[in-house]
């Protein structure tokens, strides 16, 4: 898969860097982080295209992009069988023909494992290829995508997924080339929340895995010790019938603010004094992320390695053991008695954040192609 | 048998040619193959030690894992120990093939070990980093980057990986990870004194990266002259590392081919030197932590020691003869010596216990040892009792000064809770102490003595015996043949035996797969059968040829001749011999044979995918349940077969006191010991037990069927459940909480089988009904029927029959301990505070009944005997309840029913709130409204005990007990069994 072009040559400088992801232009967390780290790439110098395999029926509007993009179907590619078989080579034979024209020292990043039964049929020849894994190893072996990460990505150059834990996970499921490499906080606002307002906020889809029932079950108990508190659920998504009806069941309507999706989180952060996380299962949660750069600390079940490699328990943050909804309750219950503690954690949560600052991660990223010429 | 070779494989097979070892660097004799070191520019990253001595064969693969490695910056310096094989030649083509990247060495003449070219690999090395390679090892193509990645991300001197052995010859290439629980996962350490354990186990030099300038700077060296070089390098290694970092990856694959010859006398001689070897480079490595500051690492050393290295040669010494053993015991003794006595308390009773009888050459003592060394759950010695503890012995326990307290406290074995076992659950020591052939008759007469250890075969027992031959390959053990025992009695402090078995005769194998027979004593003691195997404890008691007449063919073989097994157990082997042998095993070996194992491995998959789960499942939906409904069919089931108890056994008794007409079946796990003998008993999960299940009118359960098992319509689920609720329950616990929602809809399913729900108040409704979703028409509000004893009892006057069962003093008060279900510690429950003490301080006046989770499982030590009695084997907790004058708990459900006694309670809650966080939760705050003193160390506990008398109690919290009964058990009136039998079974009084 690797060089045997010569590596004699250094490139200190530019790369050729190939995103492969499932769609160049769905909503979804992967396809956001693919944009973004190819906008940080692009500005550092290195000529970036970004690639998709499917077309989506509604496709997002990118609006203009500073590097090209290619998408390898124009609809959906036929099911898995003997008639998509058939066509993949020839689509693969695009991603050779691109990877061809690459100069040395060229990338190819995979973002998605499925996109990976694309490119490992395209000659890869000369480029280093990184497999990515945007999810926990839990959340991973709990989904067909496990034994799939686990076939395709055998070979690969690296594996990488977003914490040591997950890393050091997969490679205990004989993965040897696994590594990691955390994803990087997409923006440091110059003013953070002034956490005035008496608002629990929570942002995310609302399905099943994102955990809001939980958080309707948790805030039953917290609401009738706080009557001046509202609970604040941005998102929207398959479940929001049930989580309404389940809301008002639990007689909890007249604390619950249902706000439908936003597109400026900030000014949602704005709006509240915590943030609350009650994922069933998470990856390297951006929402955390966000919510600490905008100073707002953060209660959250502790439901992957992601969670606790982002938030110090105790220090700016409070993780709790998932799906335990009463000491959720607790938690929270000492944040919205203690403005002092809000303010501690906030505080210090926007500071520990800088961490994951763009520079940091792509810095990282640059380094890694190097070692991995080596 | 692992560890002996795994240190000793690494010598050649010429050990000490008498030569100097050649490790002298730049002698103008070292031979090179390669091209000159280019100074300056282009340094590898990674230089690879390759070491080699008569391996031709291997060499190029080993050296093709290291230049197909990821890493591309990589070196290879082979270095060959004087091999008289064309190893060096391999070595020459190679550097040849690869001039930039491998260059080869070969030492002037053979240093006899794996230091001397290791030593000389360094100084060739060019690398940032150095690895070592063995000529008949591979790296892992990801090795040396995720090595260099580790190394230079923590700045450490040293990493080490998963180092994986892999079974060459065996068909499927048996992987074993070497000491896998050091690299769960990564991790960085300042000084190898934060992870003692890894200098202590992972002593291999093979699986870690040194960085050059710190070996060489550092002078590290491997020690030339001597075996086991590994363990000096790397304690070294480790000692002068100012980091190090771990890698969960695997690194190195270390491949065993295992030796099938059997050891000879002439290697005995070998062995004692090894050993004298292995115990020399212990004190090197104890010198070398006392001079680095490290003395702390020697104590985990001697944990070591005493569970894993002496361990290794002690097993061996059964099937050793006398001189061999004192050479032995002198080398251990001298060592022994140093070993910190406090290292005994760290390591199992048994090992502690070997390596005390071998220090004081108590020999007697010491090979039954030995024994439960190597059979770990057997019981090798007369144990004996002595102020109310159990030693293993009856010897050095009368020692005075620091010593006798040590002995005493090394042979102490009362928390293995021997005493407490029955002689049908213990596994006794049977040591042959005869084998004569007899010839004649194509016969062995046999004699021996089983250990009787506390006298647990009593003198007046009734005693038979038998011995069973039967064949150790399961997948063809047909047939047992037996053999009769004469004279069994009792002799001093053993039961002797003796037998004459008629090998000949009665031996009837099959032939080929069949070819080891194993044998037992079946010793029948007044009715309880108690197995053991026969242990040869001396060398070449059994000897000689018996002829046989396999079923299949006398061709391959028509002898059997005895054989020891690994463990020490007398069986027979067929003696294959015959040239015919040789063309069966060709022909086992060879396509028509491979072609009828697989044949038979695939029957075998076929057979156990028949007895599945799923299969079953398949079979309850697909057969059982599409016959008719069995009127008046009652299937019961109490804490899914474990137990007849609870509320279905009242409900059961209830109906057989009414005399109604039904068909009771009751479902069990284990043994049916203690079930009644007027029902039909099925295995749980058995092939009866699903059909009644399909069948039955009524189900009777308290806590829930195979979930996987549907309910038809025609079956009416009565479930009881088995206690209110503190901790939170169902869909309120964070484990279902979790579930996804096709989970959650999975679960739900299970729950809605249930067609009634017993509830005892409101709280229930709240708490469990709610939990579990259930919907308000399938709530009785009826009570437990399990409680309507207790609401009896209240009124009671005269102690419960059990009490004299019990053999419980009328002077004296009975309290209860039953506290709730703990995880940590497995089965084995520790008692919260000193029971010894306990019954010391209280014990004229009270007698302390234990009652322990169902899962979980207590050890009492004799010296409370008659003070605290042990109460957990009991089925049904009732009774026991009912007898108690009062009840200390922490937070089991036990404190709802009891309190229906409106006697006094203590709740003994010392990790309550870890309990309360860390835990599930729990519905309300029992600090709050516990009924009675809630205490959280063992001395509040034995000083409210103290203070205040169980009449006071009874007193001062008869309101909140009230309130608590209130609040808790409102519907338990103690009618709740008659009021179910009204309701659902009226039909079936008899006329």
């Amino acid at each position: 898969m690797s060089g045997q072009r010569d590596t004699g040559q250094r490139h200190v400088g530019q790369r050729d860097i190939f995103l492969v992801a499932n769609s160049v232009d769905e909503l979804g967390g992967v396809t956001s982080w693919t944009h973004h780290m190819a906008r940080l790439l692009t500005e550092r110098g290195h000529r970036v295209h970004v690639i998709g395999i499917t077309t989506p029926e509604d496709p997002h509007d990118l609006g203009e992009l500073p590097y090209p993009t290619t998408r390898l179907y124009d609809g959906q590619p036929p099911g898995p069988g003997r008639a998509r078989d058939a066509g993949m080579r020839e689509r693969a034979a695009r991603l050779t023909r691109l990877c061809g024209a690459a100069r040395p020292g060229g990338v190819v990043i995979v973002t998605q494992v499925w996109a990976m039964e694309w490119v490992k049929h395209a000659d890869t020849t000369g480029l280093t290829v990184i497999g990515m894994s945007h999810e926990s190893f839990e959340t991973s072996r709990r989904s067909s995508r496990f034994r799939r990460v686990l076939t395709y990505y055998r070979d690969v150059d690296r594996m990488l997924v977003l914490t040591r834990e997950d890393a050091d996970l997969w490679i205990g499921e004989g993965l040897n080339n696994a590594s990691y490499l955390p994803n990087a906080v997409p923006w440091l606002p110059e003013v953070p929340s002034p956490r005035t307002e008496k608002a629990v906020i929570s942002i995310g889809r609302l399905s099943d895995e994102k955990g809001v029932d939980m958080l309707l079950d948790t805030w039953s108990e917290v609401a009738p010790r706080h009557p001046d508190w509202v609970l604040k659920v941005y998102g929207s998504g398959e479940d929001e019938e049930i989580l309404r009806k389940q809301c008002a069941s639990l007689g909890l309507d007249d604390s619950v603010r249902w706000m439908g999706r936003t597109s400026d989180v900030p000014a949602a952060l704005r709006g509240g004094s915590v943030f609350a996380l009650s994922s069933r299962g998470e990856g390297f949660p951006l929402a955390l992320m966000e919510a600490m750069a905008m100073g707002v600390p953060c209660v959250a079940f502790d439901c992957a390695p992601g969670v606790h490699e982002i938030v110090r328990d105790g220090e700016d943050g409070l993780l709790v053991t998932p799906g335990n909804t009463g000491e959720l309750a607790r938690k929270l219950d000492l944040l919205l008695t203690d403005k002092s503690s809000r303010d501690r954690m906030g505080d210090t949560a926007r500071e520990n954040i800088r961490r994951y600052g763009t520079e940091e991660i792509v810095g990282r990223w640059e380094e890694l192609f190097t070692f991995l010429e080596r | 048998m692992f560890g002996v070779k795994v240190e000793l494989r690494r010598q050649p097979s010429n050990t000490g040619s008498g030569h100097p070892a050649a490790s002298e660097v730049g002698r103008p004799a070292v031979s090179e193959v390669g091209r000159p070191v280019a100074s300056g520019t282009g340094r590898p990253a990674m230089s690879v030690v390759v070491i080699v001595y008569n391996d031709e064969a291997r060499l190029s693969t080993a050296v093709r894992s290291v230049l197909e490695q990821t890493l591309r910056s990589v070196e290879v310096v082979i270095v060959d120990d004087h091999s008289t094989d064309g190893s060096y030649e391999v070595a020459g083509r190679l550097a040849a093939e690869h001039p930039d990247r491998v260059r080869a060495y070969r030492l002037p003449e053979n240093s006899g070990g794996c230091g001397a070219p290791r030593n000389h690999g360094i100084q060739r090395t060019r690398g940032e980093y150095v690895l070592f390679l063995d000529s008949d090892d591979v790296l892992e193509r990801n090795a040396c980057r995720n090595m260099l990645e580790a190394a230079e991300s923590t700045g450490a001197d040293l990493v080490s990986g998963l180092c994986v052995r892999v079974h060459v010859d065996t068909r499927t290439r048996k992987e074993v990870k070497w000491y896998p629980w050091l690299y769960a996962r990564t991790r960085t350490l300042d000084s190898v004194s934060e992870l003692p354990d890894l200098l202590v186990y992972d002593t291999l030099s093979t699986n870690k990266c040194y960085r050059r300038d710190f070996l060489v700077e550092g002078g590290l060296k491997f020690p030339v002259g001597i075996h086991y070089e590994d363990l000096f390098f790397s304690a070294q290694a480790y000692a002068a590392a100012r980091r190090i970092t771990l890698i969960p990856n695997r690194v190195y694959d270390w491949n065993v081919v295992e030796s099938s010859e059997a050891k000879s006398i002439s290697n005995r001689r070998a062995e004692i030197a090894n050993f004298a070897h292995r115990m020399e480079i212990h004190r090197r490595v104890d010198r070398l932590l006392a001079d680095q500051d490290m003395a702390a690492l020697k104590f985990h050393k001697d944990i070591k020691f005493l569970k894993h290295d002496l361990v290794l040669h002690l097993r061996d010494l059964p099937f050793r003869d006398a001189a061999y053993r004192r050479e032995f015991a002198e080398l251990a003794r001298a060592y022994l010596a140093s070993i910190d006595p406090a290292a005994y308390d760290e390591v199992e009773p048994i090992h502690a216990i070997c390596a005390y009888l071998l220090r004081v050459s108590d020999w007697e003592n010491l090979l039954p040892a030995v024994d439960t060394l190597t059979n770990r759950d057997k019981v090798s010695a007369p144990l004996v009792e002595r102020d109310g503890r159990i030693y293993w012995c009856d010897g050095h326990l009368d020692g005075t000064g620091e010593e006798g307290e040590f002995a005493r406290r090394v042979l102490d074995v009362t928390e293995l809770g021997y005493h407490a076992r029955p002689v049908e659950k213990l596994f006794l020591r049977n040591e042959l102490t005869q084998y004569e052939e007899e010839t004649a008759r194509g016969g062995v007469r046999l004699a021996g003595r089983v250990t009787n250890p506390l006298g647990v075969i009593p003198p007046e027992a009734r005693l038979t015996a038998e011995l069973d031959f039967y064949a150790r390959r399961p997948g063809v053990r047909f047939q047992t043949f037996r053999a009769p025992v004469t004279a069994v009695r009792h002799d001093g402090p053993y039961i002797t035996w003796q037998a004459t078995a008629d090998i000949s005769k009665i031996l009837r194998p099959l032939g080929i797969v069949d070819a080891v027979w194993d044998v037992r004593l079946q010793l029948d003691v007044d009715g309880k059968r108690t197995t053991s195997r026969l242990t040869a404890a001396e060398p070449g008691l059994a000897t000689g040829e018996l002829l046989v007449r396999p079923r299949l063919t006398r061709l391959v073989a028509d002898r059997v001749e005895p054989l020891i097994s690994a463990r020490g157990h007398l069986s027979f082997r067929l003696v294959p011999g015959k040239k015919a042998n040789a063309v069966v095993t060709r022909g086992l070996q060879g396509a028509p044979g491979r072609l009828a194992k697989s044949g038979y491995r695939k029957a075998k998959a076929l057979r156990k995918k028949a007895t599945s789960g799923a299969t079953k499942i398949r079979l309850y939906h697909e057969v059982f349940q599409r016959m008719p409904v069995h009127r008046r069919l009652v299937v019961f089931e109490s804490h899914l077969g474990r137990q007849y108890s609870d509320s279905p056994r009242a409900i059961y008794e209830e109906m057989r006191r009414q005399g109604l007409d039904f068909e009771a079946v009751w479902s069990y796990t284990g043994r049916p010991d203690g079930f009644p003998a007027d029902v039909t008993l099925v295995r749980r999960w058995s092939l009866p037990y699903l059909r009644a299940l399909a069948r039955a009118e009524f189900w009777i359960d308290n806590q829930s069927y195979p979930l996987k098992l549907t309910k038809r319509p025609g079956t009416t689920y009565l479930q009881t459940w088995h206690g209110s609720a503190l901790k939170r329950m169902g869909f309120d616990e964070p484990g279902w909480k979790l579930k996804t929602r096709a989970e959650q809809a999975e679960q739900q399913r299970t729950l809605d089988r249930f067609d009634h729900f017993l509830i005892r108040s409101e709280h229930d409704v709240r708490t469990l009904a709610k939990a579990f979703r259930l919907h308000e028409k399938t709530l009785l509000r009826l009570g437990y029927p399990r409680n309507d004893a207790l609401a009896q009892a209240r009124q009671a006057t005269e102690r419960p029959p059990l009490a004299a069962e019990l053999g419980i003093p009328a002077d004296k008060k009975v309290l209860l301990y039953a506290p709730t279900f703990r995880h940590h510690g497995g089965r084995r429950f520790a008692l919260p505070f000193d029971v010894e003490r306990f019954a010391e301080e209280f014990g004229d006046e009270y007698v302390l009944l234990v009652r322990a989770h169902y899962l979980n499982h207590v050890v009492l030590p004799p010296s409370v005997r008659g003070r605290v009695i042990d109460v957990s084997a009991h089925h049904d907790v009732t009774p026991v309840l009912a007898l108690a004058d009062a009840l200390i708990t922490d937070y089991s459900s036990v404190m709802f029913d009891y309190a229906l006694l409106d006697r006094p309670m203590l709740f003994f809650a010392y990790d309550y709130e870890e309990y309360v966080h860390e835990g599930r939760g729990t519905y309300f705050d029992l600090l709050e409204r516990a009924p009675g003193p809630v205490v959280r160390t063992e001395d509040e506990l034995r000083s409210v005990l103290r203070a205040s008398s169980l009449e006071d109690q009874t007193v001062k919290y008869a309101a909140a007990r009230e309130r608590f009964v209130a609040d808790f058990g409102e519907y338990d009136k103690g009618t709740a069994a008659r009021r179910i039998v009204d309701e659902f079974f009226a039909e079936w009084r008899q006329q």
